[in-house]
């Protein structure tokens, strides 16, 4: 299925600051896409209007054919668009399994009782927390915490995932599980768009890249390439090192 | 335990619990009745209110207008149907209410259901002086205390039956998400707006036929008696001690409050109110996540 994600002149803005302006871009089946920028470019308000957290102000996003500019968030999710969140957002009244089923039960096929257990199970044992579905979410540590999101994003079978600084506050170690692990993901066919500041990660995972600075796509092209681009140095680390 | 035995244990409870009338004294019927009426509006409140934490203060406005109902219907139209219209309307204004309210959040929630209530009785006041002419109204059904404590205990169990199926359904899991983050609950994929406004409905239209049901003990009616907005921060404070999250919470807090509540009435009947701010905030201090939680707390501590 060609599940591909298109952008076409998003628009946002907050009272006087416009957070994204006129950003297009389209994501084809499969590809995993680093989202690039400074802290306050717009990232994840680019993620937020995709998944319907946001209204957009102007422009709009398509998933395959269908336009989903103005769905809410429970629309979207059934179009088959998951994300996680730049700060990790648990359950927490929830067990760690709980909240996996919950995206199982509401997402597109809607599993219930032993499958949903069961597929619930598979999800947390392929980010790495098997047999660990009866535990508090409280109890977890910061990157189990990242996992369980992950598993619950992927229990809603989505064709496109939204990945917001997922890799962020991971030590190397943790860093490269992380990566190896969005690596498996893309492996499944499923589309991935990667909002990241750590190059390492780009680099290992993105072939192709979208920089965005002070809401606007500045580059975009094969990862190497943009990343020695001159604006792309110099938006991230001043006019100093251009 | 397993659930067809505890099925079994419930219906005997139950069924020990419809013969009491028949050996108890009359006044001892009264006070089942009471209780049984408390323990139907705090399980109903937390049906919605437990899980999303939407703190409900407009208990007393769907109380009353089932009372209400009963009162202005009574003569008019036989009895089941004169329930059934109570439910159609305290499910009516649900919606209504739960439409206009249900996007906010927190304190402004609590605020505008408490506001709602004080609405719902000055409006019902105003009709009746202005419009039908009538300062109070009068029951006139063929029903004992006994009568009404049976038709409550059905209730009250049928509601402890909803709120075990709910807890048990996929309805259960996204109640609790939506009161921890609406906004990750949205993106798992569930209608919020939706699923709040289904149990916001239920909620009242139960709390709604817990009035109209116990109409006609008072015989007399008029706004006041009521619209009390007493009937529904006890039903808050008990729902809160027992835990509003769990099945039994708000029974386990409403039979031993209520107890306490008949007796200070009688004892202490000028100093009510403050007895019964003073217990509220001793309650949500003490142990905010209700008693339940708080025993399986300590017992969790005793063990190793
Ligand atoms: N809900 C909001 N209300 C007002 N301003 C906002 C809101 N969300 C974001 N902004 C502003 O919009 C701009 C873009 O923010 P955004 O969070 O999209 O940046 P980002 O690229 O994700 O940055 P970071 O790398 O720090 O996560 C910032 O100036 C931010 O302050
Ligand atoms: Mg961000």
């Amino acid at each position: 299925m060609s599940a591909e994600l298109h952008l076409s002149h998003l628009h946002k803005r907050f009272g006087g600051l416009v957070a994204v302006r006129d950003v297009s871009f389209s994501l084809a089946p499969g590809e995993v896409v680093g989202l690039l920028g400074p802290n306050g470019s717009g990232k994840t308000t680019v993620m937020n209007m995709i998944s319907g957290a946001l209204p957009c102000d102007g422009g709009s996003v398509k998933v395959g054919t269908t336009d989903i500019t103005r769905m809410k968030p429970h629309r979207v999710a059934k179009h088959g668009v998951a994300r996680t969140f730049q700060l990790v957002r648990p359950l927490p009244t929830l067990t760690v399994g709980e909240n996996v089923m919950l995206s199982l039960a509401f997402g597109k096929k809607r599993h219930w009782g032993r499958e949903a257990r069961d597929l619930a199970e598979e999800k947390l044992a392929f980010v790495g927390l098997e047999g660990r579905g009866g535990e508090q979410v409280g109890n977890l540590t910061y990157i189990d915490q990242k996992r369980m999101e992950m598993a619950r994003a992927l229990a809603s079978e989505p064709d496109i995932l939204l990945l917001d600084e997922w890799l962020a506050g991971l030590n190397p170690s943790e860093l490269s599980i992380g990566i190896e692990l969005v690596r498996h993901l893309q492996g499944q066919g499923i589309t991935v768009l990667l909002v990241e500041h750590i190059m390492e990660a780009v680099r290992a995972l993105c072939s192709r890249c979208i920089v965005m600075s002070a809401g606007e796509v500045i580059a975009e092209g094969p990862s190497a390439e943009v990343l020695a681009r001159p604006a792309v140095i110099k938006a991230y680390l001043g006019d100093d090192h251009a | 335990m397993k659930t067809p035995l505890a099925f079994a244990l419930a219906a005997v409870v139950l069924a020990a619990l419809a013969a009491a009338p028949l050996f108890i004294p009359d006044y001892w019927t009264g006070v089942l009745l009471g209780m049984t009426g408390y323990v139907a509006l705090a399980t109903a409140w937390a049906l919605f209110s437990g899980p999303t934490r939407y703190v409900s203060l407009a208990t007393v406005a769907f109380f009353g207008v089932g009372a209400y109902t009963v009162a202005v219907l009574n003569e008019v139209l036989p009895y089941p149907l004169v329930l059934l219209c109570a439910g159609g309307i305290g499910a009516a204004m649900a919606l209504v209410v739960g439409l206009s309210t249900l996007r906010l959040a927190g304190v402004y929630f609590v605020i505008f259901t408490f506001g709602l209530a004080e609405l719902v009785r000055q409006t019902v006041s105003w009709w009746e002086v202005n419009v039908t002419y009538t300062m109070g109204r009068y029951v006139f059904l063929p029903f004992e205390g006994r009568h009404i404590y049976w038709q409550l205990l059905a209730l009250a169990a049928v509601t402890l039956l909803i709120s075990w199926a709910i807890g048990r359904s996929r309805l259960g899991l996204a109640l609790k998400a939506i009161g921890d983050d609406e906004t990750v609950a949205a993106h798992a994929g569930i209608n919020v707006t939706r699923i709040k406004l289904m149990l916001f409905v239920i909620s009242a239209t139960l709390i709604t036929l817990v009035g109209a049901i116990q109409a006609p003990r008072w015989t007399y009616i008029e706004p006041s008696i009521v619209f009390n907005p007493t009937v529904s921060f006890m039903t808050l404070i008990m729902a809160l001690l027992g835990g509003a999250m769990r099945l039994w919470g708000p029974l386990v807090g409403a039979v031993p409050l209520f107890l306490l509540f008949e007796w200070l009435s009688v004892s202490f009947p000028d100093h009510f109110s403050i007895i019964l701010g003073l217990l509220f905030i001793l309650i949500v201090f003490v142990m905010p996540q209700g008693v339940l939680a708080k025993l399986e707390d300590l017992r969790g501590r005793g063990k190793p």
